[in-house]
């Protein structure tokens, strides 16, 4: 019975990361067409940032905070400075397929992880560190009986539900929510309907990128900092994306608690060694069962 | 108020609109006729900014337009319903309608919801649905829609592709009157692509008959539906 608690403690607690970090996927894939590959890279590099702060004396939140804003400032000067460009169309055209169209930003998002792993490789030095949670990591105390269940990972599960709430009201409340969600829809329907979908996308970069920090932020006083530590949450994070849809909101949140789910049952039942083999077995199973996701929607494009 | 001049878009090496020159008059009804890949929709695509012309001029109010985006030609006020019921169907009715409204919201906050009455108004059946999604809406209700979401931006000029596709008789006359009326009383400039150039010209003050992408005739509309000749050689009736 205590196995099993702290399983499901433990799934729900990763759950709520792997869903911010399959969420951010989502939102570049819905308002850019890109499955971004360096996401992990950036909040990589945010989470040294509030290290850095942290180092230096300042407060757990001053770190989070600047932290997050750094990981949205990230994500919109990548779009700016790197997507922006390759979208253009005179540059595009001298692609002859559409295929290969799609590829070039997928590609490069690519490089650009390689350039924030080796840029942090530089400035912080490639060896682990470990990275504080403004939270207590010990398990609650009722009648006696220590739980599985931590302050950090109430934390944890508060903060996501939160996100996931502000998310929700942003893009359905609001007329920037609006114009995002039309532009991912359809380009065209929203230009000739004024909006400026160059810079919706670049919101959608920066909104992604805030998520992915928080996630950064979450997963690394458990897994510890490296320039790479957080590859293995972007392997996790996508197969929840896909696993739940990768063009739906709820999928990859529903996508990223049924990954933490899997991951933390198959740890505390069997070995860690068989959690890759059962990551590849939902995702293989989605992929038979359901090619476009539990809530994907019909004409998602296939990658 | 809106001239095209010497217009040449290309696709490739298929030349779409070759040498178009035409204008579009003030508080009328302007219809570009002619048979299917006569260059109708380009015309209609390159004015909005969702085609780069190779060459020629195209200037509204006195300004050229020529190289700005959709999102900025819309805002000087020439409203694009392009083809096929251009609506977003898996948002709601009313969410359709208010995304042509988005960009005026910061200035004209209190006109944003007139416009938007307005247009339930025009349309009342899209009044009833306002909460569905438009991909449940039938052909004709999805075609009045994507005219209130152009019409919501309160536009001077309204481009208008082909409203008749697809639809019953009936569902076109309503659809023309209602532009029409517009027209008629708020001093709405229309530019009407049609394949159907009976009821176009029925409607319009002038026609331009393009083919092959090029203008074969330039005039008042009932002077082109008189001329049998034009109409047995391009238009097939």
């Amino acid at each position: 019975m205590n196995t099993f608690l702290a399983a499901l403690s433990s799934g729900t607690s990763r759950g709520a990361i792997f869903a911010l970090v399959a969420l951010g996927l989502v939102i570049v894939w819905r308002g850019a067409g890109i499955v971004n590959f360096a996401q992990m890279g950036q909040a990589m590099f945010s989470t040294y940032i509030a290290s850095t702060l942290i180092t230096n004396g300042n407060s757990y939140w001053i770190a989070f905070f600047v932290a997050l804003i750094s990981g949205a400032a990230l994500g919109a000067l990548l779009d700016i400075l790197v997507m922006r460009p390759l979208s253009n169309k005179k540059q595009s055209e001298l692609l002859s397929s559409e295929s290969m169209r799609a590829a070039v930003p997928v590609i490069a998002s690519l490089g650009i992880l390689g350039v924030l792993q080796a840029l942090a490789g530089i400035i912080w030095a490639a060896e682990e560190r470990g990275f504080p949670a403004p939270a207590k990591q010990e398990g609650f105390t009722v009648a006696g009986n220590v739980l599985p269940f931590t302050s950090f990972d109430l934390f944890v599960v508060s903060i996501v539900t939160v996100t996931l709430i502000i998310t929700t009201l942003f893009f359905t409340k609001t007329g920037i929510g609006l114009a995002m969600r039309a532009t991912a829809l359809n380009q065209e329907v929203a230009k000739l309907s004024g909006i400026r979908t160059n810079r919706t996308r670049t919101i959608s970069w920066a909104i992604s990128g805030a998520a992915s920090s928080l996630a950064g932020l979450l997963i690394t006083p458990t897994s510890n900092l490296s320039p790479n530590t957080l590859d293995l949450v972007l392997i996790v994070g996508f197969t929840a994306a896909v696993v739940g849809g990768l063009d739906s909101p709820a999928g990859a949140v529903l996508g990223g608690f049924i990954l933490g789910m899997v991951i933390s049952f198959v740890t505390f039942y069997s070995t860690p060694e068989d959690v890759f083999l059962a990551i590849l077995a939902v995702l293989l199973l989605v992929l038979i069962i359901r090619p476009r996701g539990i809530l994907g929607s019909k004409d998602a494009r296939r990658v | 108020m809106l001239k095209v001049e010497n217009l040449v878009t290309r696709f490739g090496s298929v030349v779409a609109l070759d040498d178009v020159s035409m204008t579009a008059q003030e508080s009328k009804i302007t219809t570009v006729i002619g048979a299917n890949g006569a260059g109708k929709s380009t015309l209609l695509r390159t004015i909005s900014g969702l085609e780069h012309p190779a060459a020629g001029s195209i200037t509204w109010k006195g300004q050229s337009i020529l190289g700005k985006r959709p999102e900025e030609i819309v805002r000087l006020g020439i409203a694009h319903v392009p083809e096929g019921h251009a609506v977003i169907s898996e948002l709601s009715v009313e969410e359709n309608i208010s995304m042509g409204s988005l960009f005026r919201r910061k200035k004209y906050k209190s006109d944003v919801t007139a416009a938007m009455d307005e247009m339930y108004a025009l349309f009342p059946r899209l009044k009833e649905r306002r909460k569905q999604l438009a991909g449940t809406l039938s052909g004709g209700e999805r075609q009045m829609l994507a005219i209130s979401r152009a019409l919501v931006s309160r536009p001077q000029l309204l481009l208008l592709d082909e409203p008749s596709l697809g639809l019953a008789p009936l569902v076109v006359e309503q659809i023309i009157d209602s532009v029409n009326t517009l027209c008629r009383t708020t001093g709405l400039s229309v530019l009407l692509v049609e394949q159907n150039a009976n009821t176009a010209l029925g409607v319009a003050d002038h026609g331009v008959l393009l083919a092959l992408g090029k203008v074969v005739a330039d005039r008042p509309a009932s002077e082109l539906k008189a001329d049998a000749t034009l109409r047995a050689a391009y238009l097939g009736y």
